[in-house]
């Protein structure tokens, strides 16, 4: 069962995809969401103090900082590391898959997306969280 | 070839060897004379050709740019739509509790009528994610039009062809061919969802 009370950190550089990912998000049932434009913007909104965080959606080919480098330095900080990490994009090759799974990512949905296709990603990303802490 | 020759003057002697030389010298001169009217024909289409590109990345720029505003325009819209949607489906469930069961169903009708605009809505939301696409395919171009611009500039500069403006930065040197090695790579190889889900499974991620 997905957890719709979680803060939602949505990040991606164009303002388009964070306002249809956050609409989605919306009709799933997530209400509390964030914004980062890049991935060091993420990055420092995650650092700061009393965030509460606790889910992230993020593109991977972005200015700044891409999404596999935010995913890398997220699971290489302790206080992070536990945050699930789904990766919306558009970079579909084989290697981008299997780079984004060595680095740790929880789930990957290729865009375009449907809101099914999120929504099935979201609860297997739970069930795995959930399975994990019983 | 006649310019690796190594010609000695001193071998020279004989009538019919710079008679030979000669008609070689001429040959040359001509094969000169062609390469120079070749490169002043060049000089038109090089130079328009540079000059008209950064007006290309300027269409492809605003192209982004419309996509994008536009694509704001109909999320408003329809964001609007879905309030107002969600406001009639609370007030259809209300007005459902006070009729009582005699005109319930109509209502219930009423309700589920509203809840599939809800997933319809949705849909909209998420088709209007090509904008995202077609702005990376874009992002792409530039790079690529960047490239090809700075290589027909070096060829301006080579052939001592005038040109008006200055070239772009080096910067991307290379990155353009990275960026159509891209370009062309997803058109064909980019993988459908399924597959990704595949992949993900192999590593116990699905």
């Amino acid at each position: 069962m997905i957890d719709t009370s979680l803060k939602v950190l949505v990040v991606d550089d164009m303002s388009t995809m964070r306002r249809i990912v956050k609409n989605v998000l919306k009709q799933i049932g997530f209400s509390d969401m964030v914004e980062a434009e890049n991935g060091q913007d993420a990055l420092n909104k995650l650092k700061a103090g009393d965030n509460g965080i606790g889910f992230i959606v993020s593109d991977w080919n972005m200015p700044v900082m891409q999404g596999i480098e935010l995913l890398r330095a997220v699971r290489a900080d302790p206080d992070l590391k536990h945050l699930p990490f789904l990766m919306v994009t558009a970079e579909a090759q084989k290697e981008n898959i299997i780079e984004a799974v060595q680095a740790g990512v929880s789930n990957y949905v290729v865009k375009p997306f449907t809101a099914e296709a999120l929504q099935v990603k979201l609860e297997k990303i739970f069930a795995k969280t959930q399975a994990t802490k019983a | 070839m006649l310019v690796d020759r190594d010609i000695e003057a001193e071998e020279i002697d004989s009538p019919e060897e710079d008679h030979s030389i000669n008609n070689e010298l001429a040959e040359l001169t001509k094969y000169v004379e062609m390469i120079t009217s070749t490169v002043r024909d060049m000089e038109s289409p090089v130079t328009t050709t540079s000059d008209q590109l950064p007006e290309a990345t300027a269409h492809l720029n605003d192209l982004a740019k419309l996509t994008e505003e536009g694509t704001h325009r109909v999320l408003a819209l329809t964001e609007a739509i879905e309030t107002n949607r969600g406001a009639m489906q609370t007030t259809l469930l209300q007005l459902q509790q006070k009729i009582g069961s005699e005109h319930s169903a109509d209502v219930e009708k009423l309700v589920e009528m509203v809840k599939a605009d809800e997933r319809r809505l949705t849909d909209i939301h998420v088709a209007l994610s090509f904008q995202d696409l077609v702005a990376q395919r874009v992002a792409k171009l530039v790079t690529i039009l960047n490239e090809v611009q700075h290589k027909l500039l070096k060829l301006v500069v080579i052939f001592g062809i005038k040109h008006k403006k200055d070239g772009s930065s080096t910067k991307d040197e290379g990155r353009g061919s990275e960026m159509l090695r891209q370009l062309e790579a997803s058109k064909t190889t980019a993988l459908e969802q399924d597959l990704v889900d595949d992949i993900l499974s192999e590593f116990g991620c699905s």
